[in-house]
């Protein structure tokens, strides 16, 4: 029997977003978004003590000597259930994390809570592709690529043009193609290699070395500028060393003055929960609309197996869309169990039907 | 999902660079200053022991521990006296050029058993010429203003090169045993150690492009006439025959009355692309590459090459067994025999193929890309893009690709060189890129 807070805690299994403020731990962001669920989880009405029978020695209040023990029944609650006694009923939950960020940056930062840190292990098998946004300054260089390191050296900037910088940024990308198509474990000689090429699906399965998909610059007012980049396999401190050496190969120097991560994956900026909705009943709300937007794509992509490839003005590539593809009816299966375990056996969770693939 | 360059309204930017101590007393430095230009540089790769990639350490090591270097599979600067505008590879060799009024504006190196360099003379004695020359060496044109006269564009074929000057019309040097040189065929010529440099007449205008078949030449004049010598045999020389022809001869049929933007050739096939796009071949068709006009092997004088979904050609490209061609989006279509560039699949064509833009590197962030420049070798293909990147294709001959392996490609691959690639010349094994640094 499902007391109200695993049914409270049912609603709230699955993936969010939340947009991690910078300066700060992601542990400590997933910590106090813990400790809000649980405190909202163990305040629920916890339901009345079950009584049990026991057969008490009544004590005799006739003043006649006892020959034998008289033993009524009564029905008296159970006290080892009393939350004081056993506790509360959550001591704590699984909150996952997804592709971690370091305390420079700030964006989107996926959890997963209960059931949805399986689908968080798929999002981090398959080859999904996260946005950022990197501001920049022209003119130090420093020791650990941002703007509050120990400068190591000044440079004059004076010369750097949007059309420079964008000579330098071509370079780049194609630098990174070229090492797309490099750690793809196709075969280069096979038809099958070149098709994926043109659909551009070639890339990295699991591990690589970090890749820039995607790479554009959006803001440009010297020393300022901002880029906007894709990647895979990415860590932030690489995302730095990027703008550091675009700095090095326009002939000045240039420092990281911020790294906003606007999209993980599917989960974007408009999705992501700032803090001061970080309570139970907005996450519940995120989890909901989760699974019902899983429900919607897996409709849509179901009748064309393989979209061809689209130019839409999407950043959510159609290259992670295809490779997304693969895990998505494993997502979907675990989401229909998810969502059948709700409405169907909310009350006997032990039941639970094991539609794994 | 939101579109990456649209911030959400409670996310701000970050505030502006707070204001750090300027340290007055750290230098700031200045690498470069505003008016700096882009350096030109040359690279070169492909099979070396022909000396024809310039490098004398790959053929002849420096010191007696270091191996020679056979295949240079990767870009490998080349050091020039002066800034390169044109290139040419032939069979074994390569010419390079400057646009100088200096003395010096051509230099050659690779095969010379020919002359086809013309006349290198060797230290030891100064009746003999080298063989191979393993360095850029000068080549003495016999000019009348040598400091006056530019060098416009040299082409190179498998025994001959042509060099193209702005005042002095053209040069031939190396085998004439067909006419390739546009001068009268001597019986039993010696070709090595040959001091004939031949400036070709029988103009009519100016010329302004050259371009070298495997033993023939074709001219272009201002005024769109396109002039042809050499072996005929496969009527790659268009003049209705197959025989030789020791003389430039304007070439007719079907390009009587059309004005000629560009030419080229390779092997045993030759296209002219119009000033209205359209395009015109003959010579060989042995491997498909006319069949859009006729099933025979060879067609000796010009057909206009109908090409359905082509639209306008600017740009024409021939090798030995195969054809690409751009057109004004930049688009490139392919056909003819070997690797065209669709995969292992596609293995021959007769009706132009188009290979996708996104192998170009056209994508979500660059919708725009194009192909501006198209180039075949003997057997394989080169394509330069607007942004200045290379992509290569075909086979890889003693790894005349530059991809760093030596496996065929059978699709467009980026190739790796250290700055934006302005042009490309390709050979049979060997090729030369000329490019110019970053900033």
């Amino acid at each position: 029997m499902a007391t109200p807070a695993v049914r409270m805690f049912r609603r709230l299994e699955g993936l969010f977003c939340v947009y991690k403020p910078s300066g700060v731990h992601w542990k400590l962001v997933r910590d106090s978004i813990e400790t809000n669920l649980l405190k909202v989880l163990n305040a629920t009405p916890s339901q009345p003590l079950p009584q049990e029978v026991r057969f008490l020695a009544q004590p005799s209040t006739e003043t006649e000597a006892p020959k034998g023990l008289t033993l009524s029944a009564t029905s008296v609650p159970v006290l080892s259930k009393h939350p004081l006694v056993s506790g509360p009923e959550f001591q704590n939950i699984q909150v996952g994390v997804g592709h971690r960020l370091d305390a420079f940056s700030s964006g989107v930062l996926v959890l997963g809570v209960g059931n949805g840190n399986k689908t968080l292990n798929d999002l981090y098998r398959t080859r999904v592709t996260r946005d950022y946004t990197l501001e920049g300054e022209f003119g130090t260089a420093t020791d650990d690529f941002t703007h509050t390191g120990g400068v190591v050296e000044r440079s004059t900037y004076e010369h750097i043009t949007q059309d420079k910088l964008e000579r330098v940024l071509a370079m780049l990308e194609g630098a990174n193609q070229k090492a797309l198509l490099m750690y793809s474990n196709v075969d280069m000689r096979s038809q099958e290699a070149y098709e994926m090429a043109v659909q551009g699906l070639l890339g990295p399965e699991g591990k690589s070395a970090p890749i820039l998909t995607g790479l554009r610059c959006i803001h440009f007012q010297p020393p300022n500028f901002i880029l906007e980049v894709q990647c895979l396999n990415e860590t932030q401190k690489y995302l730095r060393k990027v703008v550091h050496e675009i700095g090095l190969e326009l002939r000045s120097t240039a420092v990281c003055k911020g790294i906003r991560r606007t999209r993980d994956g599917l989960f974007t900026l408009q999705d992501a929960l700032t803090r001061h909705h970080w309570t139970a009943a907005d996450i519940t709300q995120a989890i909901r609309q989760y699974h019902s937007s899983k429900k919607h794509r897996k409709r849509s992509q179901s009748p064309a197996k393989k979209p061809a490839l689209k130019t839409s003005e999407d950043v959510t590539a159609t290259q992670q869309n295809e490779a997304n593809e693969e895990a998505a009816t494993r997502w979907f299966f675990f989401v229909l169990f998810i969502w059948l375990d709700h409405t169907f056996l909310g009350d006997a969770p032990h039941i639970r039907p094991i539609l794994f693939i | 999902m939101g579109s990456g360059h649209c911030i959400c309204s409670y996310a701000t930017l970050s505030k502006a660079s707070r204001p750090q101590e300027k340290s007055s007393a750290g230098p700031v430095f200045q690498y470069v200053g505003q008016n700096k230009k882009p350096t030109p540089k040359v690279f070169v790769w492909g099979f070396s022991f022909t000396g024809a990639l310039g490098i004398p350490s790959f053929v002849v090591p420096d010191s007696g521990r270091k191996k020679p270097r056979k295949y240079q599979l990767t870009p490998y600067r080349l050091e020039t006296a002066e800034q390169i505008s044109s290139a040419a590879c032939g069979y074994g060799f390569s010419l390079i050029a400057s646009s100088t009024k200096d003395a010096s504006k051509l230099w050659g190196m690779g095969l010379n058993k020919d002359s086809q360099l013309g006349f290198q003379r060797t230290q030891h004695s100064r009746h003999q010429s080298y063989d191979y020359v393993l360095e850029p060496s000068p080549v003495a044109l016999p000019l009348v203003n040598p400091l006056q006269t530019r060098v416009l564009q040299v082409a190179c074929g498998r025994a001959h090169s042509l060099v193209l000057t702005d005042r002095e019309g053209v040069f031939s040097m190396g085998n004439n045993s067909y006419g390739q040189c546009g001068r009268r065929i001597v019986e039993d010529e010696v070709y090595s150690g040959s001091h004939i440099i031949h400036n070709i007449e029988g103009f009519a205008g100016r010329v302004v492009q050259v371009a070298c078949g495997q033993d023939h030449s074709l001219f272009l004049t201002e005024t769109g006439k396109v002039l042809a010598c050499g072996w005929g045999a496969d009527g790659q020389t268009g003049l209705g025959h197959h025989n030789i022809s020791s003389s430039p001869v304007e070439v007719g049929g079907d390009l009587s009355g059309v004005e000629v933007q560009q030419i080229s050739t390779y092997g045993d096939c030759s296209l002219a692309v119009s000033r209205d796009g359209q395009l015109f071949g003959w010579g060989n068709s042995e491997y498909r590459q006319l069949a859009s006009v006729t099933e025979a092997t060879q067609i000796n004088s010009p057909r206009h090459l109908p090409l359905k979904g082509c639209g306008k050609v600017v740009q024409a490209a021939c090798g030995g067994t195969q054809v690409a061609v751009l057109n004004d989006k930049g688009e490139v279509f392919v056909w003819g025999y070997g690797i065209l560039g669709k995969g292992p699949n596609l293995s021959e064509s007769s009706t132009p193929e188009v290979i996708p833009s996104t192998l170009f590197g056209r994508s979500q962030f660059n919708p725009s890309v194009a192909v501006t420049r198209i180039r075949c070798g003997l057997s394989h293909f080169a394509a330069v893009t607007d942004r200045g990147e290379l992509f290569v294709w075909g086979k890889n001959v003693r790894g005349c690709l530059g991809i760093g392996k030596r496996d065929d490609q059978y699709f467009p691959w980026r190739v790796t060189v250290p700055g934006q690639v302005v042009d490309v010349a390709c050979g049979v094994d060997h090729m030369v890129a000329m490019a110019k640094s970053l900033l």
